[in-house]
């Protein structure tokens, strides 16, 4: 084939071209350590990897979820601590209170049972980041309502929540409902926290009625009636502390789930994205030589013509 | 026998001769650099015979013609080839921008693995894959925290990043359409000036070649030249008269012919704001198979316009499904039925202008008077993860997943079809080159050549001369 000056020249500018855009390539996948930036780098990739990309910040999502109720069911369970030891000591008044007590010893208890129904009523009533743990969710007033008479005798606590738990997304198609609603009256739905129709608990009433009898004297009543009930409340914070217990385990076990998840995902992402760097390197490494090697070898031949042998 | 004086002119003609081949080799030296000639080379014949008694004897040499060196074949291969660069490269000029319009672009160390990384201002989320799942984990964490202003504020901005992000890249891709518009204006303005010239250049050689006979070379290349930067645009049809001139056509119909411009194109508008082209005299409509000008009309009918339309598509769809979700819950101040969303398209798209004044008024709850109620919220939540049946029964996020796909798949084919078109050409241009290529060292090869003739036509002479006068002083 009859090759010109020209066409060398062309071809050689060609094979520069050439060069220059694959060292460029492999440069810019070396500095970024990925393989695809754009779409056109390679399509299907791309596509796979905006999903990947897509379902890491849905977890990361429910992984925060999983934060916040993990912090809630902490302070819940904080809650329910505290009103075990309310029912407690209402527990031990109850049996301190037999026949042997004098009429003062019983009004004291009284006081201090109406103590501990204050005390209930204001752990139940507390609220967390802006909102009440134990309404339901109803959590924009407080959910017990406590009336008393101008002796300062509790007469009522009355719940205003509802019997509905809101469900938390913690993962696709998974929900995790964590509050646990003060009362339950409507003998259907998650179990009331102090009072529930299906277990006969109701530990408000039952604390008034034994304020009621301290005040009245009436030790026989406290013994047959009011400290069987008390027990039964005393069951039913014990079965909500239970289930506390394995929710959060339940949480726990989500939480480190998600995060081998987001892990596993990342991993996926730097297998669809990600240069092998030692590879890349390599070959821009070749691409280099070859570059240098053109531009020698090339000027070599530039330079040369018939001309310089003329005189 | 010729005698001392045919001889001697023998030897002047052998002059002109060598001297012809010195000045086109010259001409060849002169136009190394010029892309469109097309080296020359100085036909010799031997001059007629004269009858004698021992048989016929020369009478030296004459030049018959000065020929270039081209092939009709390459040169209608490298015309069709020229289209095909036209096509793809409006193609992916096209695309390309489309690209960076849609701004979908990966970048994996802006990103921590809890999304928490301290170069997260740097970009992490670029595109509208990123803003599309950011509004549905604004919506998961109203879920998780429904009574929480804070986490509704998130969701108002996000929502309204998200959609400012489909207004622009609907605006941006609005845009791109009219620059191709204008830019067709542009190229057919470029190929009528070509047509005339071609026009024009077709009337000069027959006024260079009728009186004298013989091809105007140079007239020819340029012709060729600027017949090639037309096919650029539009893949042509051309035939070459007997009479030297070339006939331009497109699809048939006749654009140049002899030395005349017979019609011109022009642009116009098929009332849906998409040019098209068609001719000037007949207004017959025009659809180049091939060139930018093709090239150009099928990326904004075909790939710009379907993914136009799938933008539309997908933000109708994210509004009405959000809104109809939306309805139904009830505000933390006790509202109901209000439209999360506003505007129908990707263009009009929109937060409700209540809901971004007060975060309050996100309807999250599935009951009045429970602000702690998320049904709604996580019923929105759940959208995200919920085949549409009007998006081919996809996932928001698969949908616009699989619409940067396929535009990357556009764009990779162009780029493709375009190196392969790049080693065509330049396979045609090196065979070109190798037919009509000027080289230096030929060049000054012939240019010895013809020197030493010269020369030794010279020689010829001063013999002559010397036997001439040894022929005069016979008689003193």
């Amino acid at each position: 084939m009859r090759v010109t000056g020209n066409a060398f020249a062309q071809s050689l500018l060609q094979q520069i071209h050439l060069l220059t855009s694959r060292q460029y390539r492999l440069q810019n996948q070396v500095a970024t350590g990925q393989r695809i930036q754009n779409p056109e780098d390679d399509p299907a990739a791309m596509q796979r990897a905006l999903g990947l990309q897509a379902e890491t910040a849905t977890l990361q999502q429910y992984r925060a979820n999983l934060d916040t109720l993990k912090e809630r069911a902490q302070v819940t369970f904080d809650a329910l601590k505290a009103l075990k030891r309310v029912s407690d000591r209402a527990t031990e008044l109850a049996t301190l209170a037999d026949g042997t007590r004098s009429r003062d010893e019983l009004r004291i208890y009284a006081a201090e049972v109406t103590q501990l129904i204050h005390q209930a009523v204001q752990i139940l009533n507390q609220k967390h980041r802006g909102a009440h743990l134990f309404g339901g969710t109803r959590t924009d007033q407080p959910p017990f309502v406590l009336t008393a008479d101008t002796d300062g005798r509790v007469t009522s606590v009355t719940y205003q929540g509802n019997a509905d738990v809101a469900l938390t997304p913690i993962d696709q198609g998974v929900t995790f409902g964590l509050d646990i609603p003060g009362a339950n009256l409507t003998g259907a739905g998650p179990r009331g926290l102090v009072s529930d129709t299906r277990t006969n608990a109701d530990l408000f009433a039952h604390l008034i009625a034994l304020q009621d009898r301290l005040l009245a004297g009436d030790t026989n009543a406290i013994a047959q009636t009011v400290r069987p009930a008390l027990l039964q409340d005393e069951e039913n914070l014990l079965y909500h502390i239970g289930n506390q217990g394995a929710l959060q385990t339940r949480i726990e076990t989500a939480i480190s789930l998600a995060d081998k998840r987001l892990l596993a995902l990342d991993q996926a992402v730097s297998r669809e994205v990600d240069a092998d760097l030692a590879d890349t390197l390599v070959r821009l490494n070749q691409t280099q030589y070859a570059y240098q090697a053109a531009l020698q070898s090339g000027a070599g031949i530039l330079r040369l013509s018939l001309l310089d042998f003329l005189r | 026998m010729l005698g001392l004086f045919g001889t001697l002119n023998l030897g002047t003609r052998a002059l002109q001769t060598q001297q012809l081949g010195v000045e086109v080799a010259g001409q060849n030296l002169a136009n190394v650099n010029n892309p469109a000639y097309a080296r020359q080379k100085v036909l010799l014949q031997s001059a007629p015979t004269l009858p004698s008694l021992i048989g016929p004897q020369g009478t030296g040499v004459e030049a018959v013609a000065i020929r270039h060196m081209r092939s009709a074949i390459l040169d209608s291969q490298v015309q069709n080839e020229q289209s095909v660069g036209g096509f793809w490269t409006a193609q992916q000029n096209a695309l390309q921008t489309a690209q960076a319009n849609l701004g979908e672009q990966l970048d994996r160390l802006a990103q921590g693995l809890n999304g928490s990384s301290a170069v997260a201002e740097a970009g992490t989320v670029s595109g509208l894959a990123g803003e599309l799942s950011g509004l549905f984990n604004a919506f998961r964490a109203v879920a998780a925290a429904p009574h929480s202003l804070p986490e509704r504020q998130v969701l108002l901005a996000q929502a309204q990043t998200l959609s400012a992000r489909f207004n622009q890249i609907a605006r941006r891709f609005d845009q791109l359409t009219d620059q191709l518009n204008t830019g067709l204006g542009r190229d057919v303005a470029t190929v009528n000036q070509l047509l005339a010239d071609i026009a024009r250049l077709n009337d000069q050689i027959v006024n260079a070649e009728l009186p004298l006979g013989g091809i105007a070379n140079d007239l020819r290349d340029t012709r060729q030249q600027k017949l090639e930067e037309l096919s650029r645009y539009l893949a042509i049809q051309t035939a070459l008269a007997p009479n030297g001139t070339v006939s331009v056509s497109v699809n048939g119909i006749t654009l140049v012919a002899d030395r005349n411009v017979l019609d011109t194109i022009e642009t116009y508008d098929p009332s849906n704001g998409r040019l098209l082209l068609r001719t000037a005299n007949g207004s017959a409509p025009l659809q180049p198979t091939s060139g930018s000008l093709a090239g150009t009309i099928e990326v904004r009918d075909t790939t710009l316009a379907g993914l136009r339309g799938d933008l539309d598509t997908l933000a109708s769809q994210i509004i009405a499904q959000i809104n109809a979700v939306h309805r139904t819950g009830y505000s933390l101040t006790g509202e109901t039925g209000a439209d999360f969303f506003t505007g129908t398209d990707a263009i009009t798209m929109a937060v409700s202008s209540d809901l971004a004044a007060d975060p309050a008024r996100v309807q999250a709850a599935g009951r009045a008077g429970a602000p702690g109620d998320n049904t709604v919220a996580l019923a929105l939540a759940q959208l995200a993860d919920q085949p549409v049946a009007a998006l081919g029964n996809r996932t928001f996020q698969d949908y616009y997943s699989q619409m940067v796909a396929q535009l990357g798949l556009g764009l990779r084919n162009a780029n493709g079809q375009l190196a392969d078109h790049q080693l065509v050409l330049n396979l045609l241009h090196r065979q070109r080159d190798a037919l009509g290529g000027v080289s230096l060292d030929e060049e000054m090869t012939d240019l010895i050549r013809y020197q030493k003739a010269y020369e030794a036509s010279a020689r010829l002479i001063v013999t002559l001369d010397e036997m001439l006068e040894t022929v005069l002083s016979l008689k003193r």
